[in-house]
């Protein structure tokens, strides 16, 4: 068993390894204003669609919203134009790296988490979701303390507890 | 005032309160001195809990994580020179090298003390100047309300953040994601998208679990493994904190109390702003100003009591206007408005009984917070040693069971990890999640003053530069900008500058 932890492990650590040099870098204002003007005109977009209005309505339930993504746009001009004058005059603009080993580790976590979720959901028991997802952070952790996994256990089934019969939530 | 005190008092002193403030304070020190846990954190996993208890013991439970926050992040800042909270920062600087010279239990005992009077001097600030812009609010209409929000937004959008303009689009993200669901003047259903849970729109605090507890956890992919374990250093030294210690604090304990109270009525400003600025005044006003960094206790001192100082300050604006002081109360105002509480003068009146219950339990919160701080603290050192295997998954099941608990639903568990996934792309586009919580707090006041002024303008948008509440507003907003652009510019200089050195 416990050479079969190591040979994991050393497959995980290799995996970590050629990982780790990987980073790739994207312009973070640039890509923001893009991102969040897109979004701005898709919503403006959909807004006639999403929101009910009655005519005759000085101020109908539309105008709100719609003057949130004139804002919003304005925001995204303003950040957009202020990255394309910055290039024209070859100043340093903000750049964000990423790290490919950080994201895949945090894929991983999300996908702990929506395992977490989905055996919560359709098992209907709470704690089974709860004991799923101890076990995975402490796989994720690659901890090997078997107290850590006895006491994170029976924290979970605590917790479960003060919701289920301090709290009165059935799940 | 006088007449609620009896009433307010009566209400306030049962077991029950008492039970809550003082869990509050043990789980609020406990969450502070981990380091990676924030107040914030610590409050919305502990937000649907008070959805089923009534106003006052809600408000005690919250309250006493808020201001107990405030004194455990010093723990790991002096233990460990790794602040808990990031307003522990200032109090690292001397509060570790004091540790470092033998004296943990010291600067332990200069940190609590500090937060004490901190605590105590802004909860008694709220208990005065609450009720009189109370009075200053009920004056106000519908327009002014709105510019009100305005005011408050755009210096929350300012200063959260490296850019205003990201700030902004942020607070824009908030507030439209505050119009999903009925309309709040006609009732027909808003950017629902055809599911039909979301005409009763999201619930404030299974968003705030997604957007700030659970990408915590997705932060934890950039965790480096030495960091999995902390090894908090032990208490050895007597404590004691001698004659001429305890007179060199007095002055900067006292100027940081008022710098903190003052930094915390501004909206959006908060306990780490408080707390630096506090540290440098107490610094340039030193005898011993060489001591600054090296272990001083004037600068322990000054630090801490700012940052409590903000405590009870963020909540005049919050309970008079409905405008969070910071994030963390912006949260509390959910579980006052679930017990039918609404900020303003009739909170003052009305329900004056139950608010000067909750004013004065501020004090009391603070007392407590004294109390364990001198019996626990050998407990809450060892907290900052609670390795992050166990802790992920323990936020993790809280997160989920406090998101499902809400309205007893998987749908709500859902929607909290659609933001938390937001909420790293966010981060991913250096883009603030602040702005977005405020504005979803006041999106639905923002929104329903707006169009009221408008309905009784006519359409007309001078109505909101009618009034003299309006044009002090816009002004202020300008000023606020004004200084934020500037501020956020010699920012940027001296960074070049600093670039141009290096």
């Amino acid at each position: 068993m416990k050479q079969l932890i190591d040979r994991v492990d050393a497959r995980l650590d290799a995996w970590g390894e050629a990982l780790k040099g990987r980073e790739f870098r994207f312009p973070s204002d640039l890509t923001a204003g893009i991102v969040f003007a897109l979004a701005g005109i898709v919503m403006l977009l959909a807004l006639p669609g999403q929101v009910t209005v009655t005519g005759g309505d000085v101020v109908d339930g539309r105008a709100f919203p719609t003057l949130l993504m004139g804002v919003m746009l304005a925001g995204c001009a303003a950040l957009i134009g202020k990255e394309l004058v910055k290039l024209a005059r070859k100043q340093p603009i903000a750049w964000k790296t990423v790290n490919l080993l950080v994201e895949v580790k945090a894929l991983v976590i999300l996908a702990i988490l929506l395992v977490t979720y989905l055996l919560c959901k359709y098992t209907g028991l709470f704690v089974i979701g709860a004991v799923f997802c101890a076990l995975g952070f402490l796989v994720f952790f690659r901890c090997r303390k078997w107290s850590y996994y006895a006491i994170t256990l029976a924290l979970a089934a605590g917790i479960w507890c003060a919701f289920r019969f301090g709290l009165g939530v059935r799940f | 005032m006088l007449e609620f005190i009896g009433p307010a008092s009566r209400l306030l002193f049962t077991l029950e309160n008492i039970l809550w403030i003082n869990i509050g304070v043990f789980i609020g020190s406990v969450f502070a001195a981990i380091p990676g846990l924030t107040v914030i954190l610590c409050v919305i996993l502990f937000l649907p809990f008070t959805y089923q208890m009534t106003a006052i013991p809600g408000m005690m439970f919250l309250l006493g994580i808020y201001c107990a926050g405030g004194y455990g992040g010093s723990v790991s800042a002096i233990l460990i020179n790794t602040p808990g909270t990031p307003h522990a920062a200032a109090t690292m600087l001397d509060g570790h090298p004091l540790s470092k010279q033998g004296r943990t239990k010291a600067a332990l005992k200069i940190a609590l003390y500090a937060s004490t009077f901190g605590g105590m001097f802004s909860a008694l600030m709220l208990l005065f100047l609450g009720p009189q812009v109370a009075r200053v609010a009920a004056q106000l209409g519908t327009a002014e309300y709105f510019m009100v929000c305005l005011f408050g937004l755009t210096i929350i959008a300012g200063v959260s953040g490296r850019s205003m303009v990201k700030g902004i689009i942020s607070a824009c993200v908030g507030l439209l994601i505050s119009c999903i669901g009925a309309d709040p003047m006609t009732g027909y259903d808003r950017l629902t998208f055809g599911v039909g849970r979301l005409y009763l729109g999201l619930d404030l605090a299974v968003c705030l679990i997604g957007l700030f507890a659970l990408v915590e956890i997705l932060a934890k992919a950039e965790l480096k493994p030495d960091a999995l374990h902390l090894d908090a250093k032990k208490m050895e030294d007597s404590g004691v904190i001698t004659k001429e210690e305890y007179k060199r604090m007095a002055r900067p304990v006292l100027l940081s109390s008022l710098i903190g109270s003052l930094v915390g009525i501004i909206p959006g400003t908060g306990a780490s702003e408080a707390s630096w600025f506090s540290y440098n005044t107490a610094k340039n006003m030193s005898k011993h100003p060489e001591e600054f960094g090296h272990g001083s206790v004037e600068g322990i001192a000054a630090a801490e009591s700012a940052n409590n100082a903000v405590t009870g300050a963020t909540l005049i604006p919050l309970l008079t206007l409905g405008i969070p002081g910071d994030g963390t109360v912006a949260i509390m105002l959910s579980a006052l408005m679930i017990n039918g509480l609404n900020p303003g003068l009739s909170l003052f009146t009305t329900d004056g009984d139950i608010m000067y219950a909750i004013m004065l339990g501020l004090i009391l919160v603070n007392l407590f917070m004294l109390f364990q701080g001198k019996f626990l603290t050998r407990l809450f050192a060892k907290v900052v040693s609670i390795p992050q295997e166990i802790l992920t998954p323990v936020i993790v099941i809280f997160c989920f069971a406090g998101a499902y608990s809400v309205n007893k639903n998987y749908f709500d568990v859902a929607v909290a990890l659609v933001f938390a996934v937001a909420a790293w792309v966010l981060r991913k586009l250096d883009m603030p999640a602040v702005p977005i919580l405020l504005g979803m707090v006041l999106g639905n006041m923002t929104e329903t003053n707006f169009r009221r002024a408008l309905l009784i303008s006519n359409g007309s948008p001078a109505i909101f530069f009618s009034s003299v509440y309006c044009i002090i507003f816009l002004v202020l907003i300008v000023v606020a900008v004004g200084t934020i652009v500037r501020g956020k510019l010699n920012e940027r200089k001296a960074a070049q500058a600093a670039g141009k050195e290096l």
